[in-house]
């Protein structure tokens, strides 16, 4: 893995795929209350982009982290839920009760956001825990 | 009822998949059996009527088929 | 004789699941107790009290939130403890070969 694979078919390719697979991505979590679809589904499809990035290009992929720190962005994306449920603690409260998130909505519209801030802390944990996988795998080139 | 023949015979195929990927020699063969397996899993869960789970089990058996053959890329083995 | 224990214990193990299937109710039943007492309260009100037509989503992320946090933390505790076995073996590794370390 040390240079691109040289071959032309997947040089190629990979260039047109990677942004439909971003963007569908994107819309699979967008649109978790209308279709199957949500948090884990789009964290999978959105690792996939970056593993594809990273077995063609090589050294020279757009996302060349170690495996420790994307753990820690994982990390981050579990808080990101956890920050959800104490926000509508902090206002008088149960953990993950949206009817009482501080945002300028009427009721109904605060559980529409409070699901979405979840998916998107779902999204990023998936996301960045199968990145780190691959990246623990392929690693330091002896 | 044929909701309940469907689901018994993808059992059965899937059964015999995974005993075959067992005994095989050539690693690069039981990792395409693997995913096979896991073709079958995501036609099972739509016959049971779940588009989510069979949605996110498609996904995951790409991502594991390519671990599986990146890892078998880096140890240079190709059958045992 | 190792072999023959295992499949000793496989069969056993087969028989045992077979035997306690047989209590679950029968598949895609409209009188088990699941349909007739959880399921037609989030059939009938997840659009009004959570704002979407997917009662899936609404059901894994509104009414059992929780259950989501805790299933968050096991795909995050995995990742970590692969990751984490993955790199250690490359680290020793490298330090056996000697030369300068950083």
């Amino acid at each position: 893995m040390k240079k691109v694979y040289g071959s032309i078919i997947l040089d190629t390719a990979f260039r047109y795929l990677i942004p439909f697979i971003l963007l569908y991505g994107v819309y699979v979590l967008l649109h978790g209350e209308y279709s199957p679809g949500g948090g884990f589904q789009a964290g999978a499809i959105l690792g996939i982009a970056f593993v594809l990035d990273g077995l063609v290009q090589g050294k020279k992929a757009i996302l060349r982290i170690t495996g420790e720190t994307a753990v820690i962005i994982a990390g981050i994306g579990t808080f990101l839920y956890c920050f959800v449920g104490i926000l509508s603690m902090l206002s008088g409260g149960n953990f993950l009760e949206y009817s009482l998130l501080p945002i300028p909505m009427n009721d109904v519209e605060k559980h529409v956001w409070g699901i979405l801030g979840i998916e998107t802390g779902v999204c990023i944990c998936v996301m960045f825990t199968i990145i780190a996988i691959f990246y623990a795998l392929v690693g330091k080139e002896e | 009822m044929s909701g309940l023949m469907l689901i018994a015979i993808l059992l059965v195929i899937m059964i015999i998949t995974s005993v075959l990927a067992l005994f095989l020699k050539d690693l690069l063969a039981a990792i395409i059996l693997f995913s096979v397996f896991s073709y079958f899993a995501v036609l099972i869960y739509l016959a049971l009527g779940s588009p989510d789970v069979a949605f996110t089990e498609a996904v995951i058996g790409v991502i594991s088929t390519t671990y599986f053959i990146t890892t078998l890329r880096k140890l240079k083995r190709g059958s045992s | 004789m190792s072999r023959i224990l295992a499949s000793v214990a496989i069969v056993l193990m087969c028989l045992l699941l077979f035997s306690t299937t047989n209590g679950l109710p029968v598949l895609f039943d409209a009188n088990s107790p699941a349909s007739t007492h959880v399921t037609p309260r989030y059939i009938e009100k997840s659009h009004e009290e959570t704002g979407s037509p997917n009662f899936v989503t609404a059901v894994l992320a509104d009414y059992r939130g929780y259950d989501t946090l805790g299933e968050t933390t096991v795909i995050f505790t995995a990742g970590l403890a692969t990751a984490a076995l993955l790199m250690a073996s490359k680290k020793k590794s490298n330090r056996m070969k000697g030369g300068k370390d950083k």
